[in-house]
């Protein structure tokens, strides 16, 4: 228990550092140096001093959604096992709660937006709405594809060392499947290209940047806090996947690494590919729901062997 | 059982009494809340006495000359469902009191009262039937008195049209019903529902798919839902909201009856079953986001929850069918629970989309805005009641979900084709669940938030103290079965269990319970943690400021996001299935007149069911209608050539 508190918070900590590595990464590319990797603590800790200013159009919805969005990735920090190991809380049926708690902090996050009266804000509300939604189902398939594989319908029995799962597992094909589908539903999920562009200032072209225009100081602080910790909890789940679990130490020193490369090739794909346009966005996110549905035929053959 | 029929005794005298009370109109409304009030404490009581003391039956034969009896039974399925009728009607005959607010309306307003009693009756007694004579006369009072409930604002020809689409929907439907009830008597030569088990295998598929449209047509299955859209927003906030949160559930409660007397064997059942839900989830839901209409938007909403319910039901359903009891038990519960829990926030809904309707005159989405900071109370408990609906925790609509996913899960290893429709149940269910927050995001941020769009609405004032009341009750029972779910959860589950003939034990709902309630709360606990920091830090230096619109000198309420704007992606995502309507005559010449531009989605169902069905039938009888031509001498001519026919048939038939 004690352990498990302690990696959540390492994993907190380290959150805003290892969301550094895209932004270098897309600096290298573009032949700058970038930031310092610790810039993200000082912008936190800059914000968290600020002045916050609210718009007049909005009410107590636009000051509670940081604070749930933040809530809700907390909670499902603690539902998942890092590195394979037992996390703070776990029970059957905490992947619903855990996804459904995330569904909620992204109703609140919609609906501060609408709050503060601003066409840009609307817009970027109506996309999240749809593709978020559509994440949805990808994830859901891929929870039906495990509870197939290895039953008890929680995510420290699933992702638990020893489990089998994992692409070094007994349905490893599938699995190889599901981890590319987990990572488009990553992209998506945390509004990276090419589903949305997280640097640009063009409202036309935002989705989740254009739903914070508004906020502002420590709102702000919290909303970035809550993406750091979102990345992180997506990366972790398909680390969890991809690495080989032995149950030493060394886990945690492969878990580190995979984590790393994840966030490389997000770095990599933010350089070299451009944000699809708006009506190729769903098709990028079926794509992983056909990935996982493909998953999950494979795993079908196998059990009639 | 003396309960039961003290609650009914009570709940007619409530609505006699209007009758005598009409010049005074406030004692009137008064003297009916606490009537119909004190007859809902009677029947909740019983009902629970019901439901704790081990699924005790208790029976009554009611012999009405010799010609029928009626019989009533109330077993816990039963008691169960009595629980929405009488926890919904009180509260709803509350709200009334203020939202039926003109004196010189008191006539009309004790009519209505008398038939919002009728309906209460009505539907507790569908709920206690145990013969098919019983059944069917609550079934049609149920009915007509709810299409007098509709017609409430009778000059209206758009609300007399939805009355008679409801009328004719409910109609086709009981006929439906009455032919699979006449195929059983066919059968089983009696009047008892304990008889039903002696149809032969064969015959049960038929039957059961029978009373499955009878039913689904009152639930709102889709394609028979086409009368829920149109009748919901016709009636007065009250009915809508006892129409909606109640009276759809005796489908649901018709069909479930059925299936546990018919015992229908084979997969054919459940498959039906989900296959028609995931469709009405889905659709419902779909639609809902392409509506202006606040009332219709939640009525397509009622749609979707029945979806759901059915979804619950269906896996329950596929849990007996493959002796995977843990799913049958789970399915149930989940579905049930989902019916009440429906039966409190859409009621919670459809009261808010009242009260605004009462403040602001309108239902047009597109013009309201604004209300949450001129409705605080209204706005606060339909944001609770919008959470509750899209299943998010800690509110109840998340309990039901869960227990339906579970359900969903736990066949997870079975074979195909089951695993085709486990897989179908749990996909539309996730789908459903997106679907709605965007939907409910709409209606909260283009009702509620951002500015007014209107002159209505920017005027508007807080709703009576009565509506405030009854809303925040509702509102109240939906965080306190979300969050402490171990109070009703493990009563539904004795339900279930009795419905999948487990003797108890299979399932343990009070650790299912526990462990929901225990991650509500931790939740509650982190967001109050946050928000404590957050009010830690220095507040003193906040300030507010008009919102940045990027430089705009002129900002107006009109730049902002509209709800069809909203919804246009989702609609554009589904083309085929919902398709969008545009009036534009078009801007033309170099001094253009007024223009202006109306959009609407249009449910194919109901094209459809025109195209098919409606056009062709007039078409054909519109050929017919040749025959009434006018000309006298011709009627004199059929009646000649009828009586020739007539007398050469007589002859024919002597030799």
């Amino acid at each position: 228990m004690m352990n498990a508190l302690f990696r959540i918070l390492i994993a907190a900590a380290l959150a805003p550092f290892l969301a550094m590595i895209i932004v270098k990464i897309k600096a290298w590319f573009c032949g700058r140096r970038g930031p310092g990797m610790l810039q993200n603590y000082a912008t936190l800790w800059k914000l968290l001093h600020k002045t916050s200013v609210y718009s007049s159009s909005t009410t107590f919805i636009f000051r509670l959604s940081p604070l749930l969005g933040l809530a809700g990735v907390l909670i499902a920090l603690s539902l998942l096992p890092l590195a394979g190991r037992p996390p703070l809380f776990s029970f059957s049926g905490d992947v619903i709660l855990l996804f459904y708690l995330l569904g909620l902090g992204r109703f609140f996050i919609i609906s501060a937006a609408l709050d503060t009266a601003s066409p840009f804000e609307g817009m970027g509300a109506a996309r999240e709405a749809l593709f978020g939604t559509l994440a949805e189902a990808t994830v859901f398939v891929v929870l039906i594809l495990f509870e197939r594989v290895h039953g008890g319908f929680s995510l420290a029995s699933y992702l638990a060392v020893g489990s089998g799962m994992g692409i070094w597992g007994n349905s490893g094909a599938a699995m190889v499947l599901t981890a590319i589908a987990l990572f488009i539903v990553l992209l998506t999920e945390n509004a990276r290209i090419p589903v949305d562009d997280p640097t640009t200032h063009l409202e036309l072209t935002m989705i989740h940047e254009v739903m914070v225009l508004d906020h502002s100081g420590p709102d702000l602080g919290l909303i970035e806090m809550s993406s750091w910790l979102k990345l992180f909890f997506f990366s972790s789940f398909i680390a969890d996947l991809v690495c080989p679990f032995t149950g030493t130490y060394l886990d945690f020193i492969i878990f580190g690494v995979v984590v790393l490369l994840l966030y490389l090739l997000v770095g990599i794909i933010e350089s070299i590919t451009a944000r699809f346009r708006m009506n190729l966005v769903p098709k990028f996110i079926l794509t992983s729901f056909a990935l996982a549905c493909f998953a999950l035929i494979l795993n079908l053959e196998i059990t009639l062997l | 059982m003396n309960g039961y029929f003290i609650a009914l005794l009570l709940v007619a005298v409530a609505g006699v009494m209007p009758f005598l009370l009409q010049r005074y109109f406030a004692l009137m409304k008064v003297a009916f809340i606490l009537v119909i009030s004190a007859g809902s404490l009677a029947g909740l009581f019983f009902a629970f006495g019901v439901l704790s003391g081990d699924g005790a039956v208790v029976s009554q034969l009611v012999p009405l000359g010799k010609v029928f009896t009626l019989s009533f039974k109330v077993d816990s399925l039963s008691a169960f469902f009595l629980v929405p009728i009488f926890f919904i009607s009180p509260l709803a005959a509350l709200y009334s009191y203020h939202y039926l607010e003109k004196p010189a309306h008191a006539p009309r307003v004790a009519v209505n009262y008398f038939f919002f009693a009728v309906l209460t009756w009505s539907m507790a007694l569908v709920a206690g039937a145990a013969n098919i004579i019983t059944f069917v006369l609550a079934w049609e009072l149920m009915s007509l008195s709810s299409f007098f409930l509709v017609i409430y604002d009778h000059e209206k020809s758009s609300v007399r049209k939805a009355g008679y689409t409801y009328f004719l929907f409910a109609q086709a439907g009981a006929m439906a019903i009455f032919a699979a009830f006449a195929l059983v008597y066919h059968y089983s030569g009696s009047m008892a529902f304990a008889d039903f088990n002696v149809v032969p295998v064969s015959a049960r598929a038929l039957i059961f798919t029978l009373a499955f449209l009878g039913f689904g047509s009152k639930a709102g299955i889709i394609p028979l839902h086409i009368w829920l859209p149109q009748a919901h927003p016709a009636a007065p906030s009250h009915v809508s909201a006892i129409m909606s949160g109640v009276m759809i559930k005796m489908g649901i409660y018709g069909i479930v009856r059925i299936y546990m007397l018919l015992q229908p064997q084979g997969l054919y059942a459940a498959g039906l079953v989900i296959v028609v839900a995931a469709i009405t989830g889905v659709m419902g839901v779909v639609y809902a986001l392409g509506q202006h209409d606040l009332k219709r938007l939640l009525a397509y909403h009622s749609v979707e929850n029945i979806g759901i319910i059915l979804l619950g039901i269906g896996i329950g359903m596929l849990g007996m069918a493959t002796g995977n009891r843990t799913m049958a038990v789970l399915g149930f519960a989940g579905g049930l629970m989902h019916v009440l829990n429906h039966a409190i926030f859409k009621s919670l809904l459809f009261m808010g989309a009242g009260a605004v309707l009462h403040r602001v005159g309108t239902l047009i989405v597109e013009q309201m805005g604004g209300l949450m900071k001129r409705l605080p109370v209204c706005g606060a408990t339909f944001l609770i009641g919008s959470l509750a609906i899209c299943g998010l925790p800690p509110f109840n609509g998340f309990v039901s979900e869960f227990v339906i996913y579970k359900g969903g899960f736990s066949g997870c290893a079975s074979n195909e084709p089951l695993f085709f429709l486990v897989v179908l149940a749990i996909l539309s269910l996730a789908i459903i669940g997106g679907l709605a927050i965007g939907c409910f995001t709409k209606v909260i941020g283009v009702v509620f938030l951002g500015e007014p769009r209107s002159e209505k609405a920017a005027e508007a004032r807080a709703a009576g103290g009565a509506i405030r009341a009854s809303m925040v009750v509702l509102a109240f029972a939906c965080l306190a079965i979300g969050l402490f779910p171990q109070f009703i959860l493990p009563v539904v589950g004795r339900v279930a269990a009795s419905l999948a003939s487990d003797g108890g034990g299979l399932v343990d709902f009070q650790g299912i319970a526990d462990l929901i309630s225990l991650g509500g709360l931790a939740f509650v606990a982190v967001a109050a943690v946050l928000i404590g920091i957050r009010f830690l830090l220095p507040k003193g230096r906040s300030t507010t400021v008009p919102t940045w619109g990027c430089g705009f000198t002129q900002p107006s309420a009109r730049m902002q996001y509209t709800g069809s704007s909203f919804a246009a992606s989702f609609v554009d995502f589904y083309k085929p299935f919902i398709q969008v309507r545009e009036h534009f005559p078009g801007i033309h010449g170099m001094f253009p007149a007024p223009a202006h531009y109306h959009s609407e989605t249009v449910d194919i169902t109901e094209t459809g069911l025109h195209r098919v069905l409606v056009n062709p039938l007039m078409k054909f009888t519109a050929r017919l209608r040749r025959l009434q031509h006018g000309h006298i001498q011709l009627y004199i001519g059929y009646i000649f050539f009828a009586l020739l026919a007539l007398l050469v048939w007589l002859v024919m038939a002597q030799l």
